[in-house]
């Protein structure tokens, strides 16, 4: 190894577990000690990945507090340091921290509303795609429905919530107290989605949710209708099937239709 | 073993001479461009000449930041500055961070692409921050080198500035203006003189600023950065929370008397001000120029 690929591995760790030994290669300054010089760059380091975090959690900030999240958040920086150039990516892994730490795993709303700001998040800065109006369906004859398959727009995602997360969410987002957290006996099925810049989402029924799902897999409209009957009134499902499609169109969140010829 | 043996090394270096190109122009007296100020810019007619982008916050797939960018863009020239190039680390290059800088300069078509002299992590790992490192010879050839590579790469001469520093190291073997000036001429990359991390890095190392000054060859620097700092007694943390202090101001009037007509910004990243109040600024780097030099030619630079 070079003396500079040891001497920055040495910096590193001195950042990351505090262990001195870099110190005897730097000089103390003419008015301050190596060691508090070199705790300029140990303090920035978790203060800016926490403040990146805070950036990207604002309503699980103001939820925890600032003292509970800064803890939380230097945990989070402790078991997680970034491996990504870009700051953007860093809070990635957070719903998956909080599901599993030993600290927070108890308190499963944190983790769900982590879970509901990281995907507006990633619906916010999602790829562009055009998306379709009710004049592309209207071009498809009766016959050919059956067939047509849909292309989700890139920033939609679903999301299962074992909380009232979202309604937390959206106590926290009016700047209201919000609800004592609750576990639900049946998930909380969201869709997250980019309308023009703003993202958004709404709760769906067991029923759609499971019709997006088969829809965003490529499954074509008259099986979607047949997995529809087994739901509820089966002569009712076409109907049904209409109406949430209908729906989705004009909350574009389709990028595509395509004939199944 | 010199760490420059570890990585490609790039066409420019094994022909023996850099990446040519032209110097870039002189683009007047501009800001960096935040978030905080896109409605007031794009709804107003701001007196800034132009715009200087995080390059990080705009490579991401798509959505309103881009859409904005692009709007801006039209109306204003614009340069990309990264902080997560990462020139002088020791890891190898990251070329998917490459393709993705490469991709954005495409659709920007800045007028040029900047980071910074330092470090951000080894071992797979970013630390999100401007790390100092040794100035030795080793440093130098293994920095020469990795320019040289991401010149090829991108198909441009890169800009590079000057850090603040909060540590030295005892084996370093030259200055850091004197190794600036030498990656410079080597690598054929221009320079962005940050006259605020000169006079931090200065204050916490005791010596006179003015002497980095002297020491950068004067026909390699186009750029200026004007920010402020916070001021610990003992040392100065390059915050950019402050507005630009009296005595940076006084560095910026002798920079000005060195290296001429060079394009300055003015950078802001916590405590954002409204931006009538960061104009102030801006316009007090424009006039400070027109009275300390000659009128300009246009397109002298």
């Amino acid at each position: 190894m070079s003396d500079l690929a040891r001497q920055q591995s040495d910096f590193q760790r001195a950042i990351l577990t505090g262990d001195d030994s870099i110190l005897a290669e730097i000089p103390d300054s003419p008015k301050e000690t190596r060691e508090n010089l070199f705790g300029v760059y140990r303090y920035a380091y978790s203060s800016r990945l926490v403040e990146a975090m805070r950036n990207d959690h604002k309503l699980l900030h103001i939820y925890l507090g600032d003292e509970m999240f800064d803890a939380m958040g230097h945990a989070y920086v402790a078991a997680n340091p970034s491996q990504h150039p870009n700051l953007r990516w860093f809070s990635n892994s957070l719903p998956d921290f909080l599901k599993s730490a030993e600290a927070y795993s108890k308190h499963p709303v944190l983790s769900d509303l982590a879970a509901l700001e990281k995907a507006l998040n990633d619906a916010f800065d999602a790829e562009e795609a055009p998306v379709i109006g009710l004049a592309d369906m209207a071009g498809f004859a009766p016959e050919a429905w059956a067939g047509l398959t849909f292309r989700p727009h890139p920033s939609a995602s679903r999301l299962d919530l074992s909380t009232n997360a979202s309604a937390v969410w959206l106590a926290l987002k009016a700047d209201e107290d919000p609800p004592d957290p609750v576990g639900l006996d049946e998930p909380s099925r969201l869709l997250v989605w980019r309308k023009d810049v703003t993202p958004v989402f709404r709760e769906l029924g067991a029923e759609e949710a499971m019709m997006w799902d088969e829809a965003a897999s490529g499954i074509p409209f008259g099986v979607l209708c047949s997995m529809l009957a087994t739901y509820d009134d089966p002569d009712g499902a076409a109907a049904r099937g209409a109406t949430y499609l209908h729906g989705w169109v004009t909350a574009e969140l389709l990028t595509g239709v395509a004939g199944g010829d | 073993m010199n760490v420059a043996s570890q990585v490609p090394v790039s066409p420019s270096a094994r022909a023996g001479h850099p990446i040519t190109s032209a110097k870039p122009p002189f683009l007047g007296f501009g800001l960096g461009l935040r978030a905080q100020h896109y409605d007031e810019i794009l709804n107003g007619v701001p007196p800034i000449d132009w715009f200087e982008v995080i390059s990080e916050n705009y490579m991401i797939p798509g959505g309103q930041p881009l859409r904005i960018l692009d709007r801006i863009r039209a109306r204003y020239p614009v340069v990309m500055h990264g902080v997560s190039l990462s020139i002088a680390s020791t890891a190898p290059p990251n070329f998917e961070y490459l393709e993705g800088l490469r991709e954005l300069a495409r659709r920007v078509e800045p007028k040029w692409i900047s980071d910074h002299l330092c470090w951000t992590g080894v071992h797979g790992k970013n630390l999100h921050d401007l790390l100092p490192f040794p100035y030795t010879r080793e440093a130098l050839d293994h920095v020469v080198n990795r320019v040289q590579l991401v010149q090829d790469f991108l198909g441009r001469a890169i800009v590079l500035e000057n850090v603040s520093t909060y540590v030295q190291f005892n084996n370093s073997e030259m200055t850091e203006w004197e190794f600036l000036s030498e990656l410079s001429r080597r690598s054929g990359c221009w320079l962005l003189f940050d006259v605020n991390n000169v006079y931090v890095s200065a204050f916490n190392h005791g010596y006179d600023p003015r002497t980095f000054l002297e020491g950068i060859p004067a026909d390699r620097v186009v750029q200026f950065h004007m920010a402020g700092h916070s001021h610990m007694g003992t040392h100065i943390v390059d915050t950019h929370d402050h507005p630009v202090c009296e005595d940076v101001w006084e560095l910026y009037a002798a920079a000005l008397k060195r290296f001429g007509w060079v394009s300055t910004i003015i950078e802001r990243d916590d405590h954002i001000p409204p931006l009538d109040e960061i104009l102030v600024e801006v316009e007090r780097t424009r006039e400070i120029a027109n009275r300390i030099l000659p009128p300009l030619t246009r397109h002298a630079g």
